[in-house]
């Protein structure tokens, strides 16, 4: 079936390469001015009557050359086109060179790398029982192939991200999920990895004061390896390409590793509520648009919160489209179990039926109408009913109770917490990469 | 509490309070072997990149001759204002192609999803598709 698709100019050089490495890559494809959302019909009808503006060209003759001008010779190839990465290793230079050259290529987040000789790989691979030449999994930062990669291939990583031996199971682990944290939606998506077991503390992680910030090196390191995975090994975060981010995320950097303080919380950690045994190291990730501190939210300044309504104040302005992550001090914790929150289901109960929006505060929202409204058309619920509900009627924020997730951390100097436009995806072993 | 964690704690440099220069500089006799010890040792660093999967060329479809009479599906893939294009693109039809029948539809689905319902539906009915908009 002759098809041709019809994209905005923003996104030429996207379209140009992704169906490339789809194997068309002469697919006449038709551009507009951008953007397209947000206009009137008035202002579309002189998108239509107007140019390609990357051809020049009117823009319907250059739709119905598209399905009528007969094909190339290079449009009807077949066969197998073989993609190279570049050489194995690069140099010999001095360390100064090498650092700038990962740097001027992509292959880096323009902060100071280990280079990774192959000394410090074989290093780095002391630390996993699993053979260099092993299959790890494979990883896509957006709608394109996905890229391949082994255990040796992830070490270059950590190595280049500032890793101990020791840190290499749990960045194998986050590799074999096969989610990068470089997304290529022009949403600057932020991701988060909530790590549990006696792991935390064989690394010397930081669960205590400053939990989220830069105050141990695992924390830091782990999360910048996820980064350089997704760069490296998933081809991803390259902007105009595998990457469309229109601000960034500065949580990119080194992602939100979150050593939950298991010691200090009343509750069951993450991992044993996704099913894990206690003394399992797993690590569990999540996929959003970033986290908020909780500070300012109604009710802060009583001297009897009900801290469940203070998540509930701060989750009111997020999409409902990503998951809420409470990421409570273990004061706050505390506080809740002698309220009655003796375990962290009954804290998201709560959440679920009290936190909610009405129909049309929920159609209004972009998600809702690119996400939520299609599914709704294929009858999925619950948006089926949703949709078909009057404007006033009121709704819970999120689609399904399970879209709300409790995390406990921090050192208790003050009974805080950060909420997080994040939903939970994914819980690994970190054992099984040992 | 030290004397260097106290300068620290008051934003001074140890060393600047000491009276050594913030870049100290090898004494003159040690200059010649210096120089000649620090030459730059070149190491080979690996490649970080994963492995691309090859790219199976696809051809495309034949084209059509003309679109006279022929039925054009608009697919609307769900991004916003997608189907507002779409359907200033059938009313230019409507206008400067009459015989051209346009017919409008929405994808099921987020845009990322397939529709097999609907690509078999053009497949036995349509002679030719328009997507709109990759964004």
């Amino acid at each position: 079936m002759p098809t041709t698709p019809i994209v905005t100019r923003a996104f030429r050089e996207l379209a140009v390469l992704n169906v490339a490495k789809r194997g068309m890559p002469h697919l006449r494809i038709t551009f507009t001015p951008h953007p397209v959302a947000a206009k009137t019909p008035e202002q579309l009808h002189a998108y239509v009557e107007g140019n390609d503006p990357v051809s020049g060209k009117p823009m319907m003759k250059e739709i119905v050359d598209a399905l009528t001008t007969p094909l190339s010779a290079d449009e009807m190839k077949t066969g197998l086109v073989e993609v190279s990465v570049g050489p194995e290793k690069y140099g010999p230079d001095t360390a100064r060179n090498l650092q700038q050259f990962y740097h001027d290529n992509g292959m880096t987040d323009f902060l100071p790398i280990v280079i990774p000789t192959e000394e410090e790989v074989d290093e780095m691979l002391k630390g996993t029982s699993h053979h260099p030449d092993e299959v790890v999994g494979k990883m896509a930062g957006g709608a394109y192939p996905p890229w391949s990669y082994t255990v040796k291939q992830v070490a270059i990583n950590a190595v280049m991200a500032g890793c101990k031996p020791e840190y290499f199971p749990t960045i194998l682990a986050i590799a074999s999920s096969g989610t990068p944290s470089l997304m290529s939606s022009t949403n600057s998506f932020a991701y988060a990895a909530v790590i549990n077991g006696p792991i935390r503390d064989k690394l010397n992680m930081n669960y205590g004061i400053g939990a989220l910030g830069p105050f141990a090196q695992p924390n830091a390191a782990i999360g910048r390896a996820w980064t350089l995975v997704s760069r490296n090994l998933a081809n991803g975060g390259i902007p105009g390409d595998t990457y469309m981010g229109s601000q960034g995320n500065n949580l990119n950097y080194n992602n939100l590793i979150m050593a939950e303080n298991e010691a200090a919380s009343p509750w069951v950690p993450l991992h044993v509520q996704k099913g894990f045994r206690a003394e399992e190291n797993v690590v569990s990730l999540f996929r959003g648009l970033g986290i908020v501190p909780g500070q300012g939210a109604r009710g802060t300044s009583t001297d009897t919160p009900k801290y469940e309504e203070q998540f509930s104040d701060l989750f009111s302005v997020f999409t409902g489209f990503f998951g809420g992550l409470v990421v409570a001090d273990p004061l706050i914790a505390a506080n809740l179990k002698g309220r009655g929150y003796d375990t962290k289901d009954k804290l998201i109960d709560w959440l679920y039926k009290n936190t909610t929006q009405t129909v049309k505060d929920y159609k209004s929202r972009d998600f809702a109408y690119g996400f939520d409204y299609p599914r709704a058309l294929k009858g999925l619920e619950p948006y089926k009913t949703w949709y078909a509900m009057p404007d006033d009627a009121v709704i819970p924020r999120w689609p399904h109770r399970d879209d709300i997730n409790v995390v406990v951390l921090g050192g208790q100097t003050n009974a805080f917490f950060q909420g997080g436009s994040l939903s939970y995806t994914v819980s690994v072993s970190i054992d099984k990469w040992t | 509490m030290n004397r260097r964690t106290l300068l620290s704690l008051l934003g001074a440099s140890p060393a600047l309070l000491a009276g050594l220069p913030a870049e100290t500089k090898p004494a003159p006799s040690q200059a010649k072997t210096t120089k000649a010890s620090t030459l730059p040792t070149k190491v080979e660093g690996l490649n970080p990149k994963g492995t691309p999967p090859p790219i199976q060329l696809i051809p495309m479809a034949r084209r059509l001759d003309n679109l006279n009479g022929k039925t054009v599906w608009l697919v609307d893939t769900g991004f916003e204002g997608g189907g507002m294009l779409l359907e200033q693109i059938r009313l230019w039809f409507n206008q400067n192609m009459p015989t051209v029948n346009a017919v409008f539809r929405r994808k099921a689905g987020p845009y990322m999803e397939d529709d097999p319902a609907l690509w078999k539906e053009i497949k036995e009915k349509g002679d030719a598709a328009i997507m709109a908009v990759g964004h």
